[in-house]
């Protein structure tokens, strides 16, 4: 694990990452025969700082911007406006040198060369990050024995789990040695267990000095990992603050949750469009689904409730008080006052 | 080892690795070749002089530029299938380097192609193949291969923009075939052509390989000709570096580089 440790001293800034009112649009052409260009804000007027040594979260739906926001930060795309420090170097100037020291860990299967073995991926990214030939061998050893993969580490990575990929993706972006990791939805897609073992990873990463920027659009992930969580929603932060500190966009409501039966998409947008109801989730892909209302009204729509659920069979109905999760749906559907 | 030789060094041991996972590649890029050589040979079996060596020569020249053309426009289709691109574009790495490495050695696995066309042509059609200054044969053949991938770089630079590098590349292999007198002698083709096929480097490596196969004394002809496909190299290397830069700025601008 030595080697694991960042060596690099820290950047002449005293934050990891500063962004002031960052902007990206993407000139968007639709049609074939009548081609009209639009214009999509992808992100808009982002500003943040991250610490080093923390572990940051950049929360929101899919579409939010999350990932466009990364690729920024990670020199993959340039902004329309704004500017941006990594580890106090100029993400538009200072590309090749970010570059050298910041890993970037993206979720999913992809992104390995799943024809050769874990080591020939290692070694291929080794040698593009320009690790030293001296050392290149040796950290790969350790980082494929800290993700518990040495043993498997000749055999072609197609032949691995979900799970072993996700800790070679995370190898890969260590392979450098950063002092900075951008991690895009790393437990995407992936069964609770092996996402509860990804999450454990993470934390280990942490308490070894890295400093890592996360992307999750689950709520519970972020509460449970970030030491603060930035929520962004249609290209925007509209909330940036610690886990407990974002329960105070929600002190102002009580949440009706339901559990049942037979409810549909109707009945929820029925439920938002009353003018007491703040915001509304609902699971309704199982046999056993769950609606959740927030509303300052409390037990006082319960009648309310009953009957626009009436054709439903309602199994449970609760007065809870709201979650972390409930602070984020607030955010992100944008009913926060 | 200087950081842009290690980095080529590892793009080309990486695709060579993959040529090793699913040796089926080779199939179509061996089987093209030595048709057009099998023809040549049967058609022309009567004919007196060089012109089996031609033919010969002409079917492994094939080879080298399939496999360099497949793999310009396959480096990036391979990468976007993958999901790799995004990380290997996120490394300090030059992405011209990377694809480097991997035009490099698929213009080899066309260079082995052109070997067993050869003994192809030599066994089993009695072609007489001795060469006549084979320490130039071989040089000119390595610096043609130089070329060859260079010219790949070039085109490699315009698919990482597009969706369909394939249709390229099927488009531009038999135009290449032809311009550069791997398939017939230059002055064969309409004068109007001629320009075309003297602004391709293996055009002059072709004709220099063809120089050092059949004639024993080193003749300026053969160094001119070298000398002009080195010119004409680096020129494509200069012009795939600007084009690489431009259109890595151009997918940064505008999220054209995954997408696409």
């Amino acid at each position: 694990m030595s080697e694991l440790n960042s060596q690099h001293g820290k950047a002449s800034s005293d934050k990891a990452i500063v962004a002031k009112n960052l902007c990206k649009v993407f000139k968007v052409t639709k049609g074939i025969l009548r081609r009209t260009k639009t214009q999509v804000e992808a992100v808009k007027d982002v500003s943040l700082e991250v610490n080093f040594g923390e572990l940051f979260g950049l929360v929101g739906p899919n579409g939010a911007g999350k990932t466009t926001t990364i690729k920024l930060l990670t020199t993959m795309l340039i902004p329309t406006s704004g500017t941006a420090t990594v580890l106090g170097l100029d993400i538009e100037k200072d590309v090749t040198k970010i570059r050298e020291k910041i890993g970037i860990v993206l979720g999913g299967e992809r992104g390995l060369y799943t024809r050769v073995s874990a080591v020939d991926n290692l070694r291929y990214f080794a040698d593009l990050y320009g690790v030293p030939v001296s050392i290149r061998d040796k950290r790969i050893k350790e980082l494929l024995q800290f993700m518990g993969l040495w043993d498997r580490a000749r055999d072609r990575v197609e032949t691995y789990s979900k799970g072993m990929k996700q800790r070679l993706h995370l190898a890969r972006g260590l392979i450098n040695d950063p002092q900075l990791v951008f991690m895009d939805e790393p437990t995407i897609g992936l069964d609770p267990e092996i996402a509860k073992e990804t999450r454990k990873m993470i934390k280990e990463l942490v308490e070894t000095g890295k400093t890592i920027l996360l992307t999750t659009h689950y709520m519970f992930e972020a509460d449970e990992l970030c030491k603060r969580v930035a929520i962004i929603r249609k290209g925007e932060i509209v909330a940036l603050d610690t886990p407990s500190g974002l329960k105070k966009y929600v002190k102002d409501a009580s949440v009706v949750e339901v559990e049942g039966f037979g409810m549909t998409d109707k009945e929820v947008a029925r439920f938002r469009e009353l003018p007491e109801v703040l915001a509304v989730s609902a699971d309704l892909s199982e046999n056993k689904q769950v609606l959740k209302i927030q509303t300052p009204k409390g037990s006082e729509i319960i009648s309310e409730v009953q009957e626009i659920l009436k054709n439903s069979r309602i199994y449970d109905l609760k007065i809870k008080e709201p979650t972390l999760e409930d602070a984020y749906l607030r955010l992100v559907e944008g009913s926060v006052k | 080892m200087p950081r842009t030789l290690r980095v080529i060094y590892s793009a080309f041991r990486m695709a060579m690795l993959h040529w090793m996972a699913d040796p089926q590649w080779v199939i179509p890029n061996v089987i093209a070749p030595f048709v057009f050589t099998f023809v040549a040979l049967t058609l022309f079996k009567e004919a007196s002089g060089s012109f089996g060596l031609y033919a010969v020569l002409g079917g492994g020249m094939m080879g080298m530029w399939g496999n360099t053309l497949y793999s310009s426009g396959f480096a990036i289709e391979f990468e976007k299938w993958q999901g790799t691109l995004e990380e290997v574009v996120a490394t300090p790495s030059n992405l011209l380097h990377v694809i480097a490495g991997r035009s490099i050695s698929n213009a080899l696995f066309g260079l082995v192609n052109m070997v067993a066309i050869l003994l192809i042509a030599s066994l089993g059609f009695r072609v007489p193949l001795g060469v006549a200054n084979p320490i130039l044969f071989a040089l000119s053949i390595a610096l043609t291969l130089l070329s060859v991938s260079a010219l790949g770089l070039i085109f490699a630079s315009a698919f990482v923009l597009t969706r369909s590098a394939q249709v390229f590349t099927n488009g531009l292999e038999f135009p290449i075939y032809v311009v550069s007198g791997s398939m017939f002698p230059i002055g064969l083709l309409p004068f109007w052509v001629h320009p075309a096929s003297y602004t391709l480097g293996p055009t002059w490596g072709i004709e220099a390989i063809r120089m050092a196969a059949s004639q024993g004394n080193v003749t300026l002809a053969f160094w001119l000709n070298v000398g002009v496909m080195l010119l004409i190299t680096f020129a494509y290397v200069m012009v795939a570096a600007f084009l690489f830069k431009k259109v890595e700025t151009k997918s940064r601008r505008d999220g054209t580089l995954v997408q696409a």
